[in-house]
């Protein structure tokens, strides 16, 4: 079920497991998030962001649940299932395997 | 696990769809309203603050959608989606719809009636236990090919315990007349070995079936009802057990009734109503000879279960073995063929039969085949003009963004939707027409029932219709140009530029097949001609006849006493001049075969021939001519010397010369008893004018006091009409015994005509399926004439406005009509000439259990012309109205408007 097609959208997948590890977060939070701890170096494209969300949620990677935001609104929650933990931590050295392999090639030549 | 959770995510998603879409509205609100927060906070004012948000986030409608697609439940919802939208559609434009189902539903009603006939006959499956252990086992005819036993070579097969641990024999089913105390009535009669239902593995329904014991020559004969036959004719009265009715005139003691999941021994929808004991075909008018071991093959069907472990090859091997044995002990009976062993699952009816049924229903299905064919070319017609009438709507709709695809798609779906609409239609006219069916008092019931099998023939066929039919025309209205349809004028371009359009061609087709049936109704109607104007060689309207049965009336020892009272009285009504005694009707004959006397070699002399009952005065009655020697009369008594009076073709056949008098023959097989011919008849017919196919029968007639039956019709010939005798002859009956049943009573015409309803049936068949087709290809040119000038209104009112007159706008229209169905009407017509030269060149095809020889017809050109005019005719129709509108046209509303 793992997409491998599209780096890009395998990124994004990635960096939004990574993100809500630690606690469940809302769309909005995920992308604000990423940002920051990239030191805006990444920008999430907002529109890309939901498509990614419900596709992660319908592969049941992560689920979803309603709950209050930090002001006070009903926001859709996302956290890792426990399929999802699995998922991220070979979608993680996949991906360390990929940049060591394309860093290696970078500086060889 | 993964794939369930999948699926029930799926499913959820695909029925809770409207808290889905609310859920994510509110979820990408959430997103921009926080996101407007941000940069509210950031010192933005409110309004910059939407608007920025709004734009990073990109189009909202667009992020919906991808979101839903990337759930994988997005071709459910399209379907769903464009299934609503192609059932509004359809609803608004009702009268489209209306007139859709109805051509679709008539084309597939015709053929799920046809198919779920075919059903019962090849497809509907058999009950039996453990089917796989069961055999079917045939005694070989010429040729090796399995034909039927001799009820001693079943008594031979059974005497193999070995190989089978069970084995019964049935006869062929036959129609018998019974009474339950009311008027005699038709129904079917099946003669089985006791063994019948413990081989199949059955039980029976009610009481018991009939005990070995039961079936012997001189047993009281017991019958078990048929199930069809307790539910339908005995109201499912569980008290039968015991009770006695009569069949065949005879008093016999019901013991049971048969499984209700058994309809009768042969597997093609005949339902049998009396299943009685084998050796009962004595005591209901059988002759004893027919248990016995003869040179022809008996007509008895041999089922066996095998014992455990048995393979059919090993049975096979067994009863190989058996037929050298016979062929070795009864050298002048067998020939050596040998014997066939066949799993009965294999079989429906008999090895031979089912290859021709085949056959047949492959025909049948061929040829309403074509009416679906003109309804659905006649579905894509109307999606055709309509999709054309839709350019605009289909233009805009490309113009802001739709694709083509999705338009292909919406078009399919409604036309799957109308397809299965009309199938629906059709499901429920096949049902009606089967539940007439079996209304109708038929002298055999046969089970026509719709089962699931005929509804997903129906279903796989709308389905079929709906995409194949729909695409074409789906494809082509969607192939547009924009710039030309979205200016004003688009309709200005002439649409009669393509002669060979797609419209056009459909068109064609539906004439030409439609002149196809048609024409085959002029090969049915010709078979009903060339019967009517057989010479039949007796006299036919003066003559009348009346069937009864005395076994219902009389005791057996008065039948002699009451037949000549019967006669005495017919021969005293006003105005006959002559009248006899036969048995059936009148000239109906039973083939038989027989043995003349001097041949060296019995086998070549040995052949086919067609026997005749006949009282004194028979040939006098009938007014067949004595070419030589004397009729039958009062001397031909029982106990007087055997003779018989043949006519001119067997004579000339058997004996080499017409005057054969004093030439003897034999029945073969059954008792060496020489018959004397005394007489030689002029050639006459049969009293079955639809047997064309082989015409010159061997006939002979025997004095019926000589036989052990009795006579059951009185026939007279009258100098006042035939109908008024009709009904004297009924008084007089009613006089003699008012007890006797009348069977048939009708003028000799009226048989005549009777024997022509095979042919007559055909005709009707294709009349209805040829009316059928060209009614629809009608409906079909009208819409495609009515199309064109409502398209071409701004053209017509041009060339009005320039001085054309009403009558060559009439002319315009006119000619394209013309053109079309003189188009179809020659293709169609041609494609006849061509099935007739094929028919013509057709090998006959003879085999041991059925003889087909095609009907030899001929192209006849006056048939040709009027289906010509006809279709014409109809052309003419179909062009009325649209014509009409043109011509009535008022050029400058035309030139305003359109």
């Amino acid at each position: 079920m793992s997409d491998q097609t599209d780096l890009l959208q395998g990124t994004l997948d990635l960096l939004i497991m990574h993100t809500i590890t630690l606690e469940p977060l809302h769309g909005w939070a995920i992308a604000q998030r990423i940002q920051q701890i990239s030191d805006e170096m990444l920008r999430v494209q907002q529109g890309s962001l939901y498509p990614a969300l419900h596709r992660l949620e319908h592969q049941g990677w992560i689920t979803a649940e309603w709950g209050a935001s930090d002001n006070n609104r009903r926001a859709r929650f996302y956290s890792l299932t426990r399929a999802g933990r699995r998922q991220l931590t070979t979608e993680v050295s996949k991906w360390e395997r990929l940049s060591a392999g394309v860093n290696l090639v970078l500086h060889r030549t | 696990m993964r794939t369930w959770h999948l699926a029930v995510a799926k499913l959820r998603s695909v029925f809770f769809r409207g808290r889905r879409e609310a859920d994510l509205g509110e979820e990408l609100q959430f997103h921009l309203d926080r996101e407007t927060e941000r940069l509210v906070a950031a010192g933005v004012d409110l309004h910059h603050a939407r608007l920025q948000a709004r734009r990073s986030f990109g189009g909202v409608e667009v992020v919906k959608e991808e979101s839903r697609d990337s759930r994988g439940t997005a071709f459910i919802d399209h379907l769903a989606r464009d299934t609503r939208h192609a059932a509004r559609r359809l609803v608004r434009d009702w009268r489209f719809t209306v007139a859709a189902v109805a051509i679709l539903g008539l084309g597939i009603g015709v053929n799920a009636a046809i198919f779920s006939v075919i059903n019962a006959v090849l497809f509907r499956p058999q009950t039996v236990v453990n089917p796989e252990t069961l055999v079917d086992i045939y005694q070989n005819g010429p040729g090796g090919v399995a034909n039927l036993s001799t009820y001693p070579a079943y008594q031979d097969m059974a005497a193999y315990t070995d190989i089978f641990a069970g084995t019964a024999a049935t006869f062929i089913p036959r129609p018998v007349t019974w009474s339950n105390g009311a008027a005699p009535r038709q129904g079917m009669g099946e003669h089985t070995t006791a063994t019948y239902l413990d081989v199949l593995g059955l039980r029976p329904a009610l009481g018991r079936w009939f005990t070995t014991a039961e079936d012997a020559l001189n047993a009281p004969p017991v019958v078990v009802l048929g199930y069809r036959a307790w539910t339908t004719r005995f109201a499912s009265d569980r008290s039968v057990v015991g009770r006695i009715i009569r069949i065949e005139g005879v008093p016999v003691t019901i013991v049971g009734v048969a499984p209700e999941n058994h309809a009768a021994s042969v597997n093609f929808g005949v339902v049998t109503d009396f299943w009685l004991p084998m050796r009962t075909l004595v005591a209901l008018g059988a002759p004893p000879g027919m248990f016995q071991r003869g040179i022809v093959e008996g007509g008895f069907f041999v089922k066996a279960r095998l014992r455990p472990g048995v393979t059919v090859a090993r049975a096979q091997a067994a009863m190989t073995a058996l037929g050298v044995r016979l062929a070795r002990e009864f050298p002048k009976e067998d020939k050596g063929a040998g014997i066939s062993v066949y799993a009965s699952r294999d079989v429906r009816i008999h090895p031979q039969m089912d290859r021709i049924l085949t056959g047949l229903a492959i025909a049948l299905l061929a040829i309403v085949g074509l009416v679906l064919a003109i309804a659905c070319s006649n579905l894509a017609t109307l999606l055709l003009v309509r999709g054309a009438a839709r350019v605009k709507e289909v233009s805009v709709r490309l113009a802001v963004g739709g694709t083509r695809a999705q338009l292909v798609r919406h078009l399919l779906t409604e036309s799957v939707l109308l397809a299965l609409a009309g199938g629906a239609a059709g499901c429920v006219l096949a049902w009606w027409t089967m539940r007439w069916l079996t209304t109708l008092d038929l002298p055999v019931v046969i089970d026509f029932g719709l089962d699931l099998r005929v509804l997903a023939f129906a279903l796989a066929l709308s389905f079929v219709t709906g995409i194949v039919f729909g695409l074409a025309p789906a494809l082509h209205s969607t192939r547009i140009e924009l710039w030309q349809t979205l200016r004003d004028d688009g309709d200005v371009r002439a649409s009669g530029q393509r002669w060979f359009s797609l419209k056009n061609a459909l068109v064609v087709f539906q004439v030409a097949v439609s002149v196809f049936l048609l024409a085959a109704t002029g090969l049915a109607l010709q078979m009903v001609a060339a019967g009517r104007e057989q010479r039949v060689g007796y006299a036919v309207d003066t003559v009348a006849m009346l069937e009864t049965d005395m076994r219902y009336a009389v005791d057996a020892a008065d039948t002699g006493r009451v037949s000549t009272e019967i006669l005495k009285r017919v021969a005293a009504i006003p105005g006959v001049e002559a009248a006899t005694l036969t048995r059936g009707l009148p000239m109906e004959t039973a083939g038989m075969l027989i043995a003349a006397e001097g041949a060296a070699d019995g086998s070549r002399q040995v052949g086919e021939a067609a026997n005749i009952w006949a009282g004194p005065g028979f040939f006098e009655t009938m007014q067949i001519p004595l070419l030589y020697g004397r009729a039958l009369d009062a001397r031909d008594r029982e106990g007087a010397p055997r003779v018989a009076v043949v006519n001119e073709a067997l004579a000339r056949r058997y004996f080499g010369s017409v005057n054969a008098v004093g030439r003897r023959f034999r029945l073969e097989p059954g008792p060496p008893e020489w018959m004397t011919i005394v007489g030689v008849a002029r050639n006459a017919w049969t009293n079955d004018l639809g047997d064309i196919v082989d015409p010159v029968p061997y006939m002979f007639f025997r004095p019926i006091e000589q036989s052990r039956i009795t006579p059951t019709t009185v026939v007279a010939r009258t100098t006042l009409g035939s109908a008024p005798l009709v009904r004297s002859l009924q008084i007089e009956l009613r006089r003699v015994n008012e007890r006797l049943p009348v069977l048939t009573a009708k003028t000799m015409r009226q048989v005549l005509e009777d024997s022509l309803q095979a042919a007559q049936g055909m005709a009707a068949f294709f009349t209805g399926l040829g009316v059928l087709g060209l009614t629809l290809a009608g409906i079909g040119l009208y819409a495609v004439v009515a199309f064109a000038v409502a398209r071409k209104s701004r053209e017509i009112g041009i060339r009005m406005a320039l001085g054309a007159g009403s009558q060559q706008v009439v002319w315009s229209v006119a000619r394209d009509v013309a053109a079309l169905v003189a188009a179809g009407t020659a293709v169609g017509l041609g494609l006849w000439v061509v099935a007739v030269l094929v028919m013509r060149v057709a090998p006959v095809q003879t085999s041991g259990v059925a003889n087909i020889q095609l009907y030899q017809p001929d192209v006849d050109p006056l048939a040709m012309l009027v289906i010509a005019a006809f279709t014409a005719l109809v052309g003419l129709a179909a062009a009325y109205v649209p014509a009409r509108r043109a011509a009535r046209l008022d050029p400058l509303v035309a030139l305003r408007h359109y």
